[in-house]
């Protein structure tokens, strides 16, 4: 049985959503080398996302087959999202998460850098 | 000849030689004292040279009212700022033109998801600096000579060397994400209870949270990310990924403030010693 319209579906609804899938993605996107400004465009991108689920399903399929047709690694994250839209609380949801993805990249990115500059020893 | 103040001169201090020698140009090449003012208080406040360049890019082709005025909280604004960010504002200028919804262009090259090398964010300073065309004009004698007269605020509990606040402010300036970073528990720092308090906040608002943990107050030795929150009942836990080490952990918030031990592999990070919380600016470009 579908979930009522107004709550979001399972893959929305998980825990690690915002954890260990969170991490999982910033992997994949890493080893397709993607760089941070397109996740950042495509983050924005996805804030314009709402309406039936129908059609934010045809948005994200359609930055997945042009607008961000030269990152397959992404391309391939907006297809299985696209994929997981069950209910109309899935598209906002769908937005927060990846303008979490985006920022959380670009924080761990930050934090690797200045790792850097602290002080190795421990005494 | 532009005189430095000593706050901007110690943040030039920490400056590679190569970016001290490109913000004396832009200082002579800035059109009037204002905006000469307004870059020094960008140094002071402890941005990165490509923001500074960056911010210099702005300004030249505002006039002296028009900077102002962009880099200056109206006394009608205040309705949705908080009273960090209009202490903040007061002296930080380049703060306070994002505020107030300007944008520094990002630099041409796209950051790859890879940790940058240092090396390459001085090519990057190099490339910006390289685009700059010295179109202004030096402002007359009179001009010169009157005082630019802003305040100088330190906001409370905020760090005056911050480990990491200006590179996630780069880093997430394109979702109009600003930092707020604080050493804990020292001398005019934030204490923990509050930190945690203010990081929930901030993690249920949907925002990560930077920290530093290290084996006592004042020794940061590595530096996480919390990336949510969960509560049931009573009990709310944190989610601490360390990237240096990999490592997602689960850690109870009572564990955090005990101060003596987190759920790492490694127990010599012991507690949080600072923290960097994130707030959202008006308007993201």
């Amino acid at each position: 049985m579908a979930p009522p319209r107004s709550q979001p579906s399972s893959a929305f609804a998980s825990r690690e959503l915002n954890g260990e899938v969170l991490l999982d993605e910033l992997n994949e996107l890493r080893q397709g080398q993607v760089p941070q400004r397109p996740l950042d465009e495509c983050a924005r991108a996805l804030q314009k996302l709402s309406g039936p689920t129908s059609k934010c399903a045809a948005t994200v399929r359609q930055l997945a087959s042009e607008r961000f047709a030269q990152y397959p690694a992404l391309v391939s994250l907006l297809r299985r999202w696209a994929t997981r839209l069950k209910t109309d609380a899935d598209g906002p949801l769908l937005a927060a998460h990846f303008e979490r993805l985006a920022i959380s990249a670009a924080v761990i990115n930050s934090l690797r850098a200045a790792s850097a500059g602290l002080p190795r020893s421990r005494r | 000849m532009t005189v430095i103040s000593k706050e901007a001169e110690a943040q030039l201090a920490r400056w590679p030689s190569r970016a001290r020698t490109l913000f004396t140009e832009l200082l002579d090449d800035a059109a009037t004292v204002l905006q000469r003012e307004l870059l020094q208080r960008a140094v002071a406040a402890e941005h990165t040279p490509n923001e500074v360049h960056a911010f210099a890019d702005q300004l030249r082709g505002m006039a002296d009212d028009e900077a102002f005025v962009a880099c200056t909280l109206d006394e009608d604004a205040p309705a949705d700022y908080t009273v960090t960010q209009l202490l903040r504002a007061e002296s930080d200028p380049l703060y306070a033109f994002e505020l107030k919804g300007g944008t520094l262009e990002p630099a041409d090259d796209e950051p790859p998801l890879l940790p940058v090398k240092r090396s390459e964010s001085i090519a990057n300073l190099r490339r910006v600096t390289a685009s700059f065309v010295a179109d202004s004009t030096d402002a007359d004698p009179a001009t010169r000579a009157s005082q630019v007269d802003l305040p100088v605020v330190k906001v409370p509990g905020s760090s005056s060397t911050g480990l990491f606040e200006a590179q996630l402010r780069e880093a997430t300036r394109a979702h109009g994400v600003s930092w707020a970073e604080s050493e804990l528990d020292v001398p005019n720092g934030m204490s923990l209870e509050a930190a945690v308090a203010a990081g929930a906040t901030v993690l249920g608002d949907g925002l990560p949270v930077a920290m530093a943990i290290g084996p006592a107050a004042g020794k940061s030795a590595r530096l996480i990310i919390a990336l949510q929150i969960s509560t049931s009942g009573r009990t709310r836990a944190w989610q601490l990924f360390d990237p240096i080490s990999s490592e997602l952990v689960w850690a109870n918030e009572r564990d955090l403030l005990s101060r003596n031990e987190l759920p790492f592999n490694d127990k010599y990070f012991r507690r949080v010693t600072r923290i960097a919380l994130p707030s959202r600016r008006r308007t993201a470009f």
